[in-house]
């Protein structure tokens, strides 16, 4: 495994030309004292379900009477859910998950929230992609972990360290000194000059020969521009050498998850990954969105950990998902919920301990018509910050928070 | 009980991203800010332009020139025409068409950018906004826009009348959630984040300050047509302690106790000179813009024109010393190709850049700086530029997807004809202002010299009359993707 660390790094240093000292000073270096299980080259995929995904859907109470009560017109019958006990069961869209499910690789958290919960899309995103629930933070956790992984002047040795593959940085990834990059398509990524190559050319040779001047920023401007020029080549060339082993659908997220392969098991050696299907936002006409979004869920992740899988790369990744809130317990007068509070959270891989965590949520103990929290999501968190990556957790997620038993 | 000591207040910059980007050399503190006797050059003026302004073209630099630093800087600070209001603009109605709005809000404000012969009002606009950082995310678009215009009218007024009006202002009353601010339920949010953000910055309060401060803007709200209204059974009229004074204080009584603080003081004059001159102000040149705004009573046109005819505005350690934002980039090249409107996707191309306008990240505004550049934001900079001046990504039907005056082609051809040579020498002079070593211009001539097809045309020709302005907006775009034109 150290050798392995080794190669990729030396190749995309040698792809990015800089930074090399600096990058085979840390490879070579003294290795960090570890918590038991975490490890700094596991890769973790964050999954968004933007929009608010409604939990009471996704994972069903079927054998609750109030469940059918409060949603007469968008409960799922009994005879669908697809069962995992007695009690609960996936709603019958997530025919991907529940195999995987089934083979133990999917651990469920349920009734995961936070106090005082914000129903605001965008406040309620910010909390959750900062872990910061009272106070505004200017850095996501997913950045202070980069920042404090790669503290004292260390870089990553790829460029492509933690990338969000989308077209905008979410905030979970804005970190103080590591850069990440957004990569909407692999084709698009890159300098774009058309038919004009001519051009292209040029502005290699300008950005190559680019000198400093007088301020300290042209110095890093000009790096960062040759970075940004080769970056869109450099990634086609590290990614060609993977072919994804699985067939993949044609939606969006299914193609985020191949190319999300690709830059995992590739030389780009991409350790976190964050990438977004929505909206769940079901004010309306809920079950044919949300089945058709659930749907893509757990066949892409499906996809996924059957391509990993033939690549031996599936104990490497952990998938998270997360949701900026859950929904009305109630539907509303227009077939869809409202916004609400409390969700499940998925945690998927090769070296998940699969199960149920925590109780289902109440139906008919609630808080103002909400479902009341069980596990706070800095729980999970902080787990896969200290059991998965190897890390202190307690400068990365402000308070104590116990560890699940999901790896 | 211990009286705590209060240590004397003192500017935290210890999570500003721009610490450490001071240009190098010696700061000459007696000089600085006396005004610059030297003859303005058409270097100068495109230096003025870009900070207090959003730049321009060849033409609208060179008519700059003319009129010195004094007369330059007060056409600036005192346009003699005045624009008209928002609700004058085009699309005016779409600002209450809630599919379309926001983005309407935007563009209403980019198009302004473009468009306006105030740039100085329109810059203080932008500054502002950045300070007094407020978002659609929780402000309807027309609150945003009537913010903006405050920021406009009263930008660079007295900051004690524009902190009132702020705290009037409904977007603002939405935002920090001051409308729900009342004797019976305090809320601090806004009194927080005005001596937190807005006028005096971290470490330089104590927590009961904000306490005592909030229960002063107790009484503001929103009536039902959202105009804001002062509710005096809402407002808590007992005494107050704030930084040392008491009293019965009301909103502008506190203002007035914050502006009257040295560290506010020294908090305002490091932001405009981070802003307007560069990174990381020397702590001598921060005291000595402290001064001048402290004894010009708080008057930011006084202050902003001390800075803007000073000796070390036009000094070389100023310039090209501070990252131009993404919306300073999208707005300088559109006015420098002498573009009429604003793409309308711009908002979305902005946010690619890390600067979506009425969207700032955090009440805490955009980190400035080096924060906007990262590899994903530089390319989505240069492909910005490529696609609007080199035409590269064309729409439906070979129509390009963006307008494409050919202002600056023709302009540049105007003025050197059809010598390569020439052209590449006018490009990098009226672009960057000759800012380049001599081996970028040996580049472009080679660029403009290849016989390579380039967008819109199918046979590969060398450069002449067919292609010419093909060719020099390939040249354009690579001198405006220039590292130093990244920097204002």
């Amino acid at each position: 495994m150290q050798r392995r660390t080794f190669v990729s790094s030396a190749l995309s240093v040698a792809f990015l030309g800089g930074n090399a000292s600096r990058a085979l000073a840390q490879v070579a270096g003294a290795a960090p004292v570890l918590p038991a299980f975490g490890q700094p080259d596991n890769v973790l995929v964050v999954v968004q379900m933007a929009g608010g995904n409604d939990g009471l859907n996704t994972v069903v109470p079927w054998s609750d009477d109030a469940y059918h009560r409060v949603r007469p017109a968008i409960g799922i019958p009994a005879g669908q859910v697809l069962k995992l006990d007695g009690r609960i069961g996936f709603n019958p869209a997530l025919k991907g998950l529940n195999e995987l499910y089934q083979r133990g690789k999917v651990a469920l958290v349920q009734g995961v929230g936070y106090p005082n919960p914000n129903r605001s899309h965008f406040e309620a995103t910010q909390i959750w992609e900062t872990a910061s629930p009272d106070r505004p933070q200017q850095y996501g956790w997913l950045g202070r972990y980069l920042d404090k992984r790669f503290s004292g002047g260390a870089k990553p040795a790829s460029l492509f360290e933690a990338v969000s593959l989308g077209d905008m940085l979410p905030a979970a990834l804005v970190a103080s000194h590591v850069e990440v990059p957004a990569i909407g398509a692999l084709g698009a990524f890159g300098y774009n000059t058309g038919r004009d190559l001519a051009s292209k050319q040029s502005a290699g040779v300008l950005y190559d020969g680019a000198k400093a001047g007088q301020s300290p920023y042209l110095a890093m401007i000009a790096e960062t521009a040759r970075d940004a020029y080769h970056g869109g080549d450099v990634l086609r060339a590290q990614t060609a050498s993977f072919t994804n082993k699985a067939t993949y659908a044609s939606n969006g997220f299914a193609q985020q998850l191949a190319l999300a392969a690709k830059m995992i098991g590739s030389s780009a050696g991409s350790k976190i990954v964050f990438v977004s299907i929505g909206s769940f936002d079901t004010h309306a006409g809920q079950r044919a969105q949300q089945d058709r979004l659930l749907g893509y869920l757990g066949d892409g992740l499906l996809s996924f950990y059957t391509d990993l899988a033939a690549h031996g790369l599936d104990r490497k990744v952990l998938t998270l998902t997360f949701s900026e809130f859950g929904r009305r317990v109630t539907q509303n007068a227009s077939n869809g919920t409202d916004h609400g509070t409390a969700m499940p959270v998925f945690l998927v891989g090769g070296a998940v301990k699969g199960g149920i965590y925590g109780e289902h949520p109440s139906l008919t103990n609630l808080d103002q018509g909400d479902l009341p929290f069980a596990t706070d999501f800095r729980s999970v968190y902080a787990t896969v910050i200290e059991r998965w990556l190897g890390r202190d957790p307690s400068d990365i997620i402000s308070g104590a928070y116990p560890m699940l038993g999901f790896v | 009980m211990m009286e705590p000591t209060v240590p004397a207040p003192q500017l935290d910059t210890s999570t500003d991203p721009q610490v450490g980007f001071r240009p190098p050399g010696a700061l000459d503190a007696s000089s600085a800010l006396l005004p610059f006797g030297e003859r303005l050059t058409t270097r100068g003026a495109a230096h003025l332009l870009r900070r207090a302004g959003f730049g321009g073209s060849q033409t609208d630099v060179e008519r700059l020139a003319v009129l010195g630093v004094s007369g330059a800087v007060d056409s600036l600070l005192h346009p003699s025409v005045d624009e008209p209001a928002f609700t004058d603009f085009p699309d005016a109605a779409l600002l209450y068409d809630p599919k379309k709005n926001r983005q309407a809000a935007q563009l209403w404000w980019l198009d302004r950018m473009l468009r306006t012969t105030r740039p100085l009002s329109e810059k203080m606009a932008l500054f502002w906004h950045g300070h007094f950082a407020t978002s659609l995310q929780k402000v309807q678009p027309a609150q945003m826009v009537g913010q903006i215009d405050l920021f406009r009218r009263q930008g660079l007024g007295r900051f004690p009348a524009l902190l009132s009006a702020v705290t009037r202002d409904p977007a603002m009353l939405i935002w920090l959630d001051n409308r729900s601010n009342a004797k019976a339920h305090p809320n601090e949010n806004y009194a927080r984040e005005v001596m937190e953000l807005f006028a005096l910055g971290l470490g330089t309060y104590g927590e009961d300050d904000v306490r005592e401060a909030a229960r002063a803007f107790t009484g503001w709200t929103l009536d039902k047509t959202q105009q804001p209204v002062f509710v005096a059974a809402r407002h808590d009229d007992g005494l107050k302690t704030v930084l040392g004074r008491t009293g019965a204080f009301g909103t502008d009584d506190v203002i007035a106790i914050i502006v009257s603080q040295p560290v506010h003081q020294r908090f305002i004059a490091r932001k405009l000179l981070e802003f307007f001159v560069y990174s990381d102000p020397e702590p001598e040149l921060i005291e000595a813009l402290a001064q001048v705004y402290a004894l010009s009573g708080a008057d930011l046109a006084k202050t902003v024109g001390t800075i803007l005819r000073s000796n070390v505005f036009f000094s070389p350690r100023a310039y090209r010393a501070i990252p131009k934002s993404p919306i300073e980039l999208a707005i300088g090249t559109l006015r420098y190709i002498g573009a009429q409107s604003v793409p309308p996707n711009l908002p979305y191309q902005l946010a690619r850049m890390g600067q979506e306008p009425l969207n700032p990240p955090s009440v805490k505004g955009w980190d400035a700086g080096p924060a906007w550049i990262n590899t994903s934001t530089l390319l989505a900079r240069f492909n910005f530029v490529n696609a609007l001046v080199a035409q590269t990504a064309p729409g439906k039907n070979g129509q390009p997807a963006l307008p494409a005056p050919n202002v600056a082609p023709d302009d540049i051809v105007r003025r050197a004809g059809m010598d390569p040579g020439r052209v590449a020498a006018a490009i990098v002079g009226g672009a960057v202002q000759d800012d380049v070593t001599s081996d970028v211009r040996v580049t472009l001539i080679s660029y403009l010299n290849s016989a390579t097809p380039t967008a819109g045309t199918q046979n590969p020709l060398p450069f002449g009359p067919e292609n010419y302005q093909d060719k020099i907006r390939g040249a354009l775009a690579l001198t405006l993707n220039l590292p130093v034109n990244q920097l204002d």
